[in-house]
């Protein structure tokens, strides 16, 4: 199968507000694929309704090319916008909880949370609260439980939102080392340059619709045919891109 | 392990292991022993404290008859009242008997040294009475006297008896059933507010902590809020158990120290027979004998123990799945107090049936109020003590898991859309109308 996660003409209104207008996306294996878009366009609707948090109001999700299943979810890990965690929790017995209800056994998720625990250096961090944690240790210890039960999937909404740069840089190599290693990711992101850096594929959501889909270079290419920039042969920024096609669509609508 | 079952045991865990929980479940049965326990204790403190009356008898015929009650010593005397008067140390008061007692019975007096009651003056008087009347008696000469008068002598004992509907009867104890319909009642209202509460902050702070979109990713958001629900109501269950364990052993330490053993004799004999006849021997009260009685009798506490499991579990859910459905459309306790009213006013109104109940279990509003289901667990429970007839029983249970059953379907149709609203607190007519949303 080509595409790990397809979305074909997904629409769902909330009372009067549309939030998703007959999008359609397909994700390759294989990808880091860049979910983009301004504030309110849609993005989290879209990637909660690809978690099965919501379901479309009509519209299909393909997951591995069949009509995603409950138990998809199993193979899907999802580090959401506003990350949570239960606060008198201890920080070990959170992490075993999340991953058994991504269906591994407590032994294995055992094993494979310390070794996480090892790699970034909070080993010590196992038996504390997560009250006791500061922000930017929470956000690793809410990785590890997005990535322990190894998805083939993995859906970061705004994943460098909150930590600081050396940390960031940490959590970009881990899934670029995790891609490596076979999965497939979507990220949404406001941050251009970790776009141009890291994406193969690109979507552009403006106002419930999908405005702009394809390869980086495909994007470049339609967006830098009719620009001046073209003659000194010098690729148009990320994020000229966004405003610009965000531009576009709002002055048609 | 399917994954409602991991929820579960997360809930019950982090919960059970708290120190609160500890000390609740320990101290509180203990605290109700111990309370009952300082009652009983004061009580036969008083009674130890006898009163002491020398008795001047210029009679020389009632002195020596008059009987010694439990609180009242009768000690004759030689000295005057002058003598007494001026050295008096165990003395509690001087009682006078004039020489014509018999024919002028009202020749009497008493003098004490501290103030005294109408109930000790009484009793010295009836002592009085029954030795004058005696020696009145003797008069007329009759053989064999003290045997006829002790043959006449009667006492009648009032025996309750409940006739249920196969026919058998059985003594029963009002004393009891008040009390434990009092207190399952009671215990009933108590439960379903403080777990039911306790779901709905656990909603409130999962969708605080942002913790609920990651939960949801992993679960449905009804099996996430069922998790929570059971979970909680194993934890219910658990402290009740461990407090009927405690008060079981408690009880049955305090009932071999304080009882008398002939009176726990009689009573463990159960029948209403023995009872009555105990109570006759002894001048205990009879209700409390057969209180007793009923007290020991497994089945009917079994009985009345698993009636508040059954109602306990329904209500619960019953109140549970709003609670629930409240915490999900709040961002915090505060904007929750307006939805919690219909929540509450069902509660109250099922607290004062139940104490309607108790007075008068057969009542219109008793009957009513123990079969639908938002009031029927509290006023059941209070009913049943006192005898309800089965069909009445299964009505009430059958009618709270239908209505449980809709309560958490409803509840969970309103759960899964709240958990992601933020900011705006919502009307009830937003809250019906997510019922209606696409899941």
């Amino acid at each position: 199968m080509k595409y790990i996660i397809e979305a074909q003409h997904v629409l769902k209104q909330y009372g009067a507000f549309r939030a998703l207008d007959d999008v359609s996306v397909a994700i390759p294996r294989g990808s880091v694929y860049g979910l983009l878009g301004p504030n309110g366009a849609g993005k989290t609707t879209l990637i909660r309704i690809m978690n099965r948090i919501t379901a479309p109001d009509s519209g299909r999700i393909l997951f591995d090319g069949h009509d995603i299943q409950p138990s998809d979810v199993e193979r899907i890990g999802y580090l959401p916008e506003e990350r949570g965690l239960y606060k008198k929790m201890r920080v070990g017995e959170q992490v075993l909880y999340f991953a058994q209800l991504k269906g591994l056994s407590r032994a294995e998720a055992t094993r494979r949370a310390k070794e996480w625990f090892v790699r970034f250096r909070i080993e010590e961090w196992w038996g504390k609260k997560v009250e006791e944690l500061s922000k930017g240790m929470a956000q690793k210890v809410q990785f590890v439980t997005t990535v322990l039960h190894r998805p083939e999937l993995l859906i970061f909404d705004e994943p460098f939102s909150g930590f600081d740069p050396l940390n960031a840089e940490l959590l970009k190599n881990e899934m670029l080392r995790l891609r490596d290693e076979g999965a497939t990711i979507i990220f949404s992101t406001h941050n251009m340059a970790s776009v141009e850096e890291v994406c193969t594929h690109i979507t552009l959501i403006n106002k419930a619709r999908n405005i702009l889909s394809g390869t980086l270079d495909e994007v470049r290419e339609r967006f830098g045919a009719t620009e001046v920039r073209e003659v000194v042969r010098m690729s148009k920024s990320m994020n000229d891109i966004f405003i610009e096609a965000v531009g576009q669509t709002n002055s048609a609508l | 392990m399917s994954k409602i079952s991991i929820i579960v045991a997360r809930e019950f865990n982090e919960r059970v292991r708290k120190r609160s929980f500890l000390i609740t479940t320990i101290l509180t049965p203990l605290l109700m022993v111990g309370l009952v326990g300082a009652m009983i204790a004061m009580m036969t403190l008083r009674s130890g404290d006898i009163k002491r009356i020398e008795v001047i008898d210029a009679s020389g015929v009632v002195a020596q008859e008059l009987e010694n009650s439990g609180v009242i010593e009768f000690v004759p005397s030689e000295r005057s009242l002058e003598e007494i008067n001026s050295y008096h140390p165990d003395t509690w008061g001087v009682l006078t008997i004039g020489a014509d007692v018999v024919d002028n019975p009202s020749n009497v007096q008493l003098y004490t040294y501290s103030s005294s009651t109408l109930e000790t003056e009484t009793s010295v008087a009836r002592a009085i009475e029954s030795v004058v009347e005696a020696e009145k008696l003797k008069r007329y000469d009759i053989e064999n006297l003290p045997r006829i008068l002790d043959e006449v002598r009667t006492r009648v004992q009032l025996t309750a008896f409940k006739v249920d509907d196969s026919g058998s009867k059985k003594e029963s104890s009002s004393v009891l059933a008040m009390g434990l319909a009092y207190a399952l009642g009671f215990l009933m209202y108590m439960f379903v507010l403080l777990y039911g509460a306790q779901v709905m902050n656990g909603v409130i702070e999962e969708k605080n902590s942002k913790v609920l979109e990651v939960m949801v990713s992993s679960v449905r958001p009804f099996q996430l809020m069922m998790g929570k629900i059971v979970g909680i109501a194993l934890v219910a269950v658990t402290q009740f158990v461990i407090w009927v364990a405690i008060l079981a052993i408690a009880g049955a330490a305090m009932v071999n120290t304080l009882v008398p053993a002939d009176l726990l004799t009689a009573a463990q004999a159960g029948t209403p027979a023995a009872n009555f006849s105990y109570a006759e021997l002894s001048g205990f009260d009879p209700d409390m004998v057969a209180a007793l009685s009923n007290a020991m009798d497994f089945s009917y506490i079994g009985k009345m123990l698993a009636v508040f499991l059954v109602f306990f579990v329904g209500g619960y859910l019953l109140y549970a799945g709003m609670f629930a459905a409240v915490g999900s459309a709040v961002d915090n306790v505060q904007d929750s107090q307006q939805f919690q009213m219909p929540i509450t006013l069902p509660l109250v109104l099922g607290l004062i049936g139940m104490i309607n109940a108790m007075q008068d279990p057969t009542s219109g509003m008793a009957f009513w109020l123990s079969i639908i289901p938002f009031t029927s667990p509290m006023v059941m429970v209070a009913r049943v003590p006192y005898g309800v007839p089965a069909w009445e029983l299964i009505l009430s249970v059958a009618l709270l898991i239908v209505s449980f059953i809709v309560m958490v379907w409803l509840a969970g149709k309103i759960y899964r859309v709240g958990i992601f609203m933020y900011g705006k607190k919502p009307t009830f007519r937003e809250l019906a109308k997510w019922i209606t949303y696409k899941s």
